[in-house]
């Protein structure tokens, strides 16, 4: 099974995964980290200890893409491979990554999840036309 | 070559640098200037790819960056850089190479053992406020603030002595 590991700014990640599982119920090996307080050198070294349970192939979700939790995961995986980084985590690719994630293989499964965490993404509302 | 923000940051490249302070100063560069991240192309790949494709980026040593920047050094004065160092050692080191800084900005130094709190984004050590006093000592001003428009708070030679004290 596909491990997962949130790694964000503030409580957003540890939030999001607090929310998956309110819809879905408890998803194990599914956490959230935060950069909060933490210099790179320390958030590297926590997210490697992390891994260091996870098998290769664990994918890895960041909120934002060129920053201290991205530069951090990065840095993370050297010398490891088959894990995959996936920027822009939202809600919906956190409960798709739940439902897929023991029949996929993780490159699959982190293609699929680009796909429908850009689905997510829609502009409601009658301004939309504007 | 001006230096618009020289800045001690131990997270280097991220979005208080890149949106935040980028945003106002509109910079044409960022100088990543640190020893071990320059001498490892893996770490400088990825601090490289984390600055927004407009804008230049270089990840130098101390000795590059202050040849680059020091007076009689290679410069361009059509250019604005963001100049970012991870510790107050680093910084006092380009200084005394001849950077002539007036104003150093100190945006993040973060807990790591060993150190103590000064401000919720500052945590030092005895080097760190050695460097901190030396940089004072030659009359560089120091603004501690993460962002534009965030608290600016000057950590002058009053507070650091007290800091020193508590250590």
């Amino acid at each position: 099974m596909i491990k997962g590991l949130v790694i964000t700014h503030g409580d957003v990640g540890r939030e999001l995964v607090r929310v998956a599982e309110m819809i879905l119920g408890p998803v194990e090996g599914l956490a959230g980290l935060t950069n909060a307080g933490k210099s790179v050198q320390d958030l590297t070294a926590e997210i490697g200890d992390r891994l260091a349970d996870a098998p290769e192939g664990t994918l890895l979700f960041i909120d934002d893409f060129g920053g201290s939790c991205s530069n951090a995961a990065q840095l993370a995986l050297a010398g490891r491979g088959g894990d995959v980084i996936l920027t822009g985590v939202n809600l919906a690719m956190l409960l798709d990554f739940a439902t897929w994630r023991e029949s996929m293989s993780t490159g699959e499964l982190a293609r699929r999840l680009v796909e429908k965490g850009r689905d997510a993404i829609a502009a409601l509302g009658p301004g939309r036309e504007d | 070559m001006p230096v618009v923000l020289a800045r001690i940051d131990d997270r280097f490249i991220h979005g208080q640098v890149t949106v935040g302070w980028s945003r106002k100063l509109q910079p044409d560069a960022i100088i990543l200037c640190n020893d071990s991240i320059a001498a490892d192309p893996w770490q400088s790949r990825v601090y490289a790819s984390s600055v927004p494709p407009q804008m230049k980026v270089s990840i130098l040593d101390r000795e590059s960056t202050a040849r680059l920047l020091a007076p009689g050094g290679f410069r361009d004065r059509s250019e604005n850089i963001i100049l970012l160092v991870g510790s107050p050692e680093d910084m006092h080191d380009l200084q005394r190479r001849g950077l002539g800084l007036a104003e150093v900005n100190v945006g993040g130094m973060h807990y790591v053992k060993g150190k103590q709190e000064l401000l919720e984004f500052v945590y030092v050590d005895r080097p760190d406020l050695q460097a901190l006093r030396a940089l004072q000592a030659d009359g560089v001003h120091l603004v501690a603030q993460t962002v534009p428009g965030g608290k600016a708070i000057e950590l002058d030679a009053e507070l650091l002595a007290e800091m020193e004290e508590a250590l």
